[in-house]
Parts: C-alpha cells; structure tokens; sequence
C-alpha cells in the first residue's frame, strides 16, 4: 500500500470512530477503569491480602464453597468474633489450598507479565515506529517488511516454543510477548507519524529551523502515541489471556505460582467429576479482568476520538 | 487481477522462506538441550554422545540446515515437501500432519461460517439504529465475547452438557471409540463419514464437535460483530446510501447493497482471524482432547522434538498466509479499486 493509501485510511478510520462514539454510553469504560485500577492494586498487594498462606497445603482437600443459603451464617459469627471453623469462601483445591486466596495473588504474576511485555513493546514499538515513519523509505519499507514477517508467525504457538525453549520463567514470558507485539506498535505509531508529519505545528517547527530527529521526538512522537496507549489497554488484556493460556497447556508459569491459567489446568480434571470450583473462580477472575481492560481501551479510544 | 494476485503470492513465498530459515536458526540459538531432553537428564556420557549423533546434532549447524532442506545428496528435505522424522516417535512428520491437521481445519472452519452466519445478522441491526437498546447490547456482547479465555468456557461448557445435564459427550477426543471410523479419504470425519454413507459415525462425529464448535463460535463471534458492525456504519453514513434515501428506496433494499460493500472489506479482515485461530487451536484442541496440529504442537514442544516443532509452524504459516491471499483476492475481486 502506498504511504498516501495508508493515510487515508487512517484518517477514514478515525473519522468513522468518531461517528460511532456518540451513542454507546460511558457505563462500560468507567466499570473498566475500575476493574483495571483494581487489577493493578493488587498486582501490587495482592499477596498481602491473602486469608490463608497461598503455599502451604492443608488436609482440608477439595472441600467446596460454602452454600449461598451458608453465607449470612457464616458473616455473622465471623463479625461477632464467635469461634467458627476454617471458611474457604471458594473452596480448596486438590491439594488443600485456599482457592480465595491465590486467586487473589495471582495477578502478582499475570498483570505484571501482561504489563511489563507491553510496556517493553510499546517503547520499542513507538521509538521503531517513529523510525519507520521519518527514515528514508527504503530503510522504513524495509522495518516494516521485518514487522510482517514476524507478524506472520503463529502467536501462540510461537510463544509455546519461545517460552519453553528459552527456559519458562516470568521473565521469558515477558521477553517473549514483548517481541510478539511489538509489530502492533510499530505500525500503529508509524501510521500515526504519517498523518503527524505534515500537520501546521510540525511545519511551523520547521520553519524555525529545527532538525528533522527534533521535530520527530518533540513534535511527532507525543501526539502519535496516544493510539499506542490506546491499543496497550487492549493488549495488556490479550497478553493476559496469553499467559494464562501458556501456563494451561504448561508452557508458561511454573507451579506452584498462584497463576490463574495454572490453577484452571490443575482443577480441570475435577470438572468432569462435577468438582468446578478450582477451575471455575479463577476463570470468572481472567473472565472480568479481560473485560475490564477491552472495556477500558474502547473507552479510551472514543474518548480519543472526539 | 493476475498481476494483482502473482505478486501477492510472489510476497507470500518470500515469506515462507523467510519463516524456514528463521525458525530453523531462532531454536537452536535457544538455550535449550533437546539431546540431555531425549537421553535423559542423568544419562552417561557415552549415551548422551550416541543420542546426539543418532540426532544428527554433532554436524554443524550449516550441515543440519542442508540435510533438512534436502540438498544433501541422498536425504529428501524441505524442498520435496519432506519435514523428516519426530526426534521422539521416529515416524515421518508429513504423515503425523495429515492426520492431526484435517482436524484442526474441520473444527475450526465450521466454528467460522457459524459465527459468520451468526455475527453478519448482529452487527447489520447495531448499525440500522447506531445507539439503539439493540446496538448497545450487541455492542457489550462482542465486547464481552471478544475477551475471553475460551480454554475456560470450554471447561464450563463440559461442566454443565457434560457432568450436570448429559447432554454432551465426555470430552475425550473426536469419536466414540465404541464407533467405527470411516476409512479416510480427506481426514475430515464430517465429510469422510458422508462419503461413506455412515450415519452412525457422522452423528457421533457432530455430537463430539458440538461443545468445541459451540466455545469457539462465541469467543469468535466477538470481532466479527465488531467488524460488520464497524463497516456496516461506515457504508450506511456514505453519499450513496443517503442519495438512495432521498430517492425513497425502501430501507429493506438499501441495507441489502449496504450489505455487499460493509461485507468486502471484512473478508481481508476474516484472513487475518482464520490464521490466528488456527494458530490458537492448540487451546481448545487441549481441553477437548481433540488430537489435532494444535495439540500435536503442544507435544512436540514440550518433548524439544525440533524437526516437528519446525514442520508445524511452516504448515500453520503457510495455511494462514493462503487463506488471508484467498480472502484478500476476493475482496479485490468484489472492490477493483484495490488491484491498482
């Protein structure tokens, strides 16, 4: 596609968000910004808040929730400080651990990861992207050619043979989803500088006689990142359903890590047996997390767009 | 066109051997040791040094990369469409393919034209009242549906047709094993159990389908509604349909033509989807035992089995590339503005 084609369109792209943004209502981002805000808090304290200790298994093995019709029973005599049993609000899992409780410190490894890989992409991205744009076209045809064909590998399976192969470890997962998405932001910020490039204030610049590398940083730059921390919220959703979906074919996170895709792979086998509760809180946990961050960055990007 | 569709496919090639000579090299720079893997951590010495030599790993590098692309003399390779033999069952790879990859296709292509016949309804009644009860609904489902662990919600799905209601098959592969499978001609179950006239194994076939297909039709019914949702709305604010209003053509009629250009763009769109659920398989394929390309992907890399973990990411790339051309040709075909 030529560079005058790829304008257009994101110029079209934009104009029709535009048209599409009045009418959804503003319900959905601010339940996302919460969910993200609450995703992040406890990526940080998390484990902290934890009623039982996520590593030590107990002999109280694959006991269920307690019944809803249980509940206000149970709150009751745990206010009044009455002497009750142990209370496992979502059950144990087969080796006796609280399920509540590593649900809780599970984002400690997922939103980290999911986070640390796309701020990662996203500076190499956006500083590739700004090159792709401003560099001559040959040298910016040719970053974008080296961007499809990595974009042309299968992610999943990609990242199935990276992460393994490189030794699982958090680190590699992040390394390994970093350089994954690291095409979307290349081409985002590069599009975006396209249409940047010969805006009023960029010519005025110009005009003043500063450099062409001066102008792209202090100019260009900020305003074509906004799409980029845009898409990020999206991302940081995919790359936690990646993360999960790793360690569930076990390619990713090492037991006994709270992970919630490990924790689903660890209780699926009870499910058959009607055994749900191990694989299905931290699921709802993914489930609304996921939401929240879609949510969020289709927000943002209406926001963006008026 | 034919120039069109010659340099599409010129760039596609280029690709693939693009992605060859990458995965070969990106996984042995891996620190990974698939001979201490395949010999057993605390083998011998002398184990460890037969294993890598019956490997063909004592070879250097450049000599392993013309044995696998076959220009050594008396060893097919790559170029004769050979991947070789699995590191750990010996078998050929070409063999292991045909048979996983036929599953992979038949589920993932009926998860596809159902969440296409599915989504195209959805998105074009969002896009007749934009903001509309019907458009916001629709709007936070393909949110919603776009963004979820769909391992999970197969899961929850066999928990509840499966362990509560009955409904559904144990999750344990593509047939009953009490069922006789029909001989195979394309390796499809659906289409070879047609041929063969069995209904038996055609109903067993689709009954084990039904939660794998019904997981993957939501979680993909997602983007598509997004998409015609987005370009539905895009053809409905242009000049002509307002010009068709004013002329007082029914608004049945209008959405009709509307519908023929909101669809071209999407099929470009659809290509790139296709190739990442294809990719993404390995998932659902997992959780259903399926036993298709994505669950043999899983082995194959868990076991450091190189020359499989190199065949399957050829067969998936060259699969997904083919598909989005296919797609990107029609599209071209239904807009010539685009074969400049």
């Amino acid at each position: 596609m030529s560079e005058s084609a790829e304008i257009d369109t994101a110029l079209l792209q934009a104009d029709f968000d535009a048209q599409l943004a009045r009418p959804v209502s503003n319900t959905l981002f601010h339940v996302g910004a919460a969910i993200v805000a609450l995703s992040l808090l406890l990526m940080v304290i998390g484990p902290w808040l934890t009623p039982y200790d996520i590593g030590r298994p107990s002999d109280e093995i694959m006991q269920p929730p307690p019944s809803l019709s249980q509940v206000p029973g149970l709150v009751r005599q745990m206010l009044a400080g009455a002497p009750h049993p142990a209370i496992h609000w979502l059950g144990t899992d087969s080796a006796g651990l609280d399920v509540f409780s590593r649900v809780l410190a599970a984002p400690r490894a997922d939103v980290s990861i999911a986070v640390g890989a796309n701020l990662f992409s996203l500076l190499v991205g956006s500083l590739l992207g700004l090159f792709a744009g401003t560099a001559r076209p040959w040298v910016g045809g040719l970053t974008m050619r080296i961007s499809d064909l990595v974009q042309a590998f299968p992610v999943f399976i990609t990242g199935m043979i990276l992460v393994t192969l490189a030794g699982r470890s958090n680190g590699t997962i992040v390394v390994t989803l970093a350089l994954l998405y690291t095409p979307i932001y290349i081409r985002l910020t590069r599009s975006e500088v396209l249409t940047q490039r010969h805006r009023g204030f960029v010519d005025a610049a110009r005009v003043l006689g500063k450099s062409e590398g001066w102008i792209a940083l202090h100019h260009v730059l900020p305003n074509a990142l906004a799409p980029a921390m845009i898409q990020a919220s999206v991302t940081i959703g995919f790359a936690i359903l990646m993360t999960a979906g790793l360690s569930f074919v076990g390619a990713g996170v090492r037991p006994p890590t709270p992970e919630w895709g490990l924790m689903i792979a660890a209780g699926a086998d009870g499910i058959v047996q009607g055994e749900w509760w191990p694989s299905v809180f931290p699921g709802i946990a993914i489930s609304i997390t996921v939401f929240g961050y879609a949510a969020f960055g289709n927000g943002l990007e209406r926001r963006h767009a008026r | 066109m034919l120039a069109f569709v010659g340099r599409r496919l010129l760039t596609a090639a280029i690709q693939l051997v693009a992605l060859a000579l990458i995965v070969f090299f990106a996984i042995r720079l891996l620190p990974a040791d698939p001979v201490a893997r395949l010999a057993g951590q605390d083998a011998s010495r002398e184990s460890y040094l037969s294993s890598q030599h019956a490997l063909g790993l004592d070879r250097p590098v450049m000599v392993q990369f013309g044995a696998y692309i076959g220009v050594l003399p008396g060893s097919s390779g790559l170029l004769e469409g050979d991947f070789g033999r699995s590191w750990v069952t010996g078998d050929p790879i070409s063999q292991e393919i045909r048979r996983t990859l036929p599953i992979t296709l038949e589920l993932i292509t009926i998860s596809f034209v159902l969440a296409f016949v599915i989504s195209v309804p959805l998105g074009m009644i969002c896009a007749l009242r934009p903001g509309g009860i019907a458009d916001r609904m629709t709007f936070g489902y393909s949110l919603f549906a776009g963004s979820q662990p769909e391992f999970w919600w197969g899961l929850l799905f066999i928990f509840f047709f499966f362990s509560v209601l009955g409904w559904a098959p144990p999750p344990l592969g593509r047939l009953n094993p009490m069922v006789t499978p029909p001989p195979v001609v394309t390796g499809f179950i659906t289409i070879d159990s047609l041929l063969a006239g069995d209904g038996e194994a055609l109903w067993d076939g689709l009954h084990h389908l039904m939660l794998p297909v019904a997981t993957k039709v939501f979680v993909l019914s997602g983007p598509i509604v997004k998409m015609v949702r987005q370009n539905m709305t895009r053809v409905m604010t242009s000049d002509y349909v307002l010009y068709q209003q004013a002329s007082g053509i029914s608004p049945g009629r209008i959405a009709l033509t509307a519908l023929k250009n909101a669809l071209a763009p999407t099929l470009t769109l659809l290509g790139i989807l296709y190739g990442y659920i294809l990719g993404g398989a390995v998932l659902i394929e997992t959780v259903f035992s399926l036993g298709g390309i994505g669950q043999y992907a899983v082995s194959a890399v868990l076991a450091f089995d190189y020359p499989a973990i190199q065949a399957v990411v050829l067969v998936i790339a060259a699969i997904s590339l083919f598909v989005y051309l296919a797609l990107d040709v029609a599209h071209a075909m239904l807009d010539p503005r685009l074969q400049g």
